[in-house]
């Protein structure tokens, strides 16, 4: 069912455009960094400031409140960039398990909004005491850090995972030509055939993953 | 004796490296280009540019250190392929021009909280070079050709 809806994402007319345009994955590659750069900025301080560190001279609810606008423009920028490296390489994405971690830390940092949202960043305010910032503000800003370091972490190690020799983009790296051609029934029939799910997926880090994963 | 580089004998050092490559510049990237935003007025923050470009020296410093040391070692895995990479050396030239230009220029006019036009140039300035170090990196992977 997802795997069929990834499929299906990557063979839409601008995916295939974006796919199909010479450098446009390598360009949204590195505007997805460079949003990942702003964003990550931000919350490194907001993180920093609510356990107490710098920037000092700040209160907690200058630098909470101020940032809360720009960290949205740019969680926004960096997952737009995102869904569309996702698109163009939905099915190699979908059976990457660093994909997976990638997105189950996504749903952890909703779950931790939900959990600190009222309690520590909609009254950052009142966050600070005389002996610096409660014990939850610290417990959410070190929640925070570790799981967006994860997600660095994770998507990092998606680079250095090679498509599975059953998906269509493994096929078509090597035989060019329109993704559409391939229909996500023969990608199961294949699967079927090799003995292979999606949870078996190749899993191989090797001197061609370093190289194409890039810095 | 021959000894080998532990980043080539062990798969998880590049890797790791690379996330601490990434965090550094990261960081770096991200504190300069919010003196970079204040200057240019797009970001409204109650701080003046020198003030926020003092209250964040140290996380540009610390950043910035972190991506060079994990970078260079990096570069150690294949010498030969990152030195013969046009990509890499458009990253390195920008690099060190963007850090340069962070030292001096951009340092006086964020301390002089100067937002006039020369000072918005300046801001421009920085965030494309920084943001082709981004995009030099990225590039190395996908660009075989070199000198």
């Amino acid at each position: 069912m997802l795997l069929s809806l990834a499929i299906a994402l990557q063979q839409t007319g601008l995916m295939r455009a974006l796919r199909e345009s010479g450098h446009g994955y390598e360009i949204l590659l590195s505007l997805h960094v460079s949003f990942i750069a702003l964003f990550g900025a931000m919350i490194a301080i907001t993180d920093a400031r609510l356990l107490g560190l710098a920037p000092a001279g700040y209160s907690v609810s200058d630098i909470v409140d101020q940032l809360r606008v720009p960290k949205r423009v740019g969680f926004l920028c960096v997952a737009t960039c995102g869904f569309l490296l996702f698109g163009m390489k939905a099915e190699e994405y979908y059976l990457n398990v660093f994909f997976r971690v990638k997105v189950l830390l996504f749903l952890l940092v909703a779950v931790h909004a939900l959990i600190f949202r009222s309690s520590v960043y909609n009254c950052s305010g009142e966050t600070e005491g005389p002996s610096g910032p409660p014990a939850r503000a610290k417990a959410a800003a070190v929640a925070s850090f570790l799981l967006w370091f994860g997600i660095v972490c994770a998507g990092r190690g998606i680079g250095y995972i090679h498509p599975p020799p059953f998906s269509h983009h493994f096929a078509l790296a090597r035989t060019p030509g329109p993704l559409n051609t391939v229909s996500s029934q023969t990608a199961s029939s294949r699967d079927e055939a090799n003995g292979l799910s999606s949870e078996s997926a190749p899993r191989v880090f090797s001197e061609k993953g370093r190289r194409d994963a890039g810095l | 004796m021959l000894v080998s580089n532990p980043i080539n004998s062990f798969e998880l050092v590049f890797p790791i490296m690379e996330v601490f490559h990434i965090a550094g510049f990261a960081v770096a990237i991200g504190v300069t280009a919010a003196v970079d935003f204040r200057i240019l007025g797009i970001v409204p923050l109650q701080q003046t540019p020198s003030q926020l470009a003092k209250s964040t020296q140290f996380w540009m410093l610390g950043g910035l250190l972190v991506a060079i040391f994990s970078g260079m070692e990096l570069y150690t895995s294949d010498p030969d392929m990152y030195y013969t990479n046009w990509s890499f050396l458009i990253k390195m030239a920008c690099m060190v021009i963007a850090i340069v230009l962070n030292y001096t220029i951009h340092r006086k006019v964020a301390q002089a909280d100067d937002t006039s036009g020369g000072a918005k140039a300046v801001a421009w300035i920085s965030l494309v070079l920084w943001a082709s170090v981004i995009f030099g990196g990225i590039f190395i992977a996908f660009i075989r050709g070199g000198l």
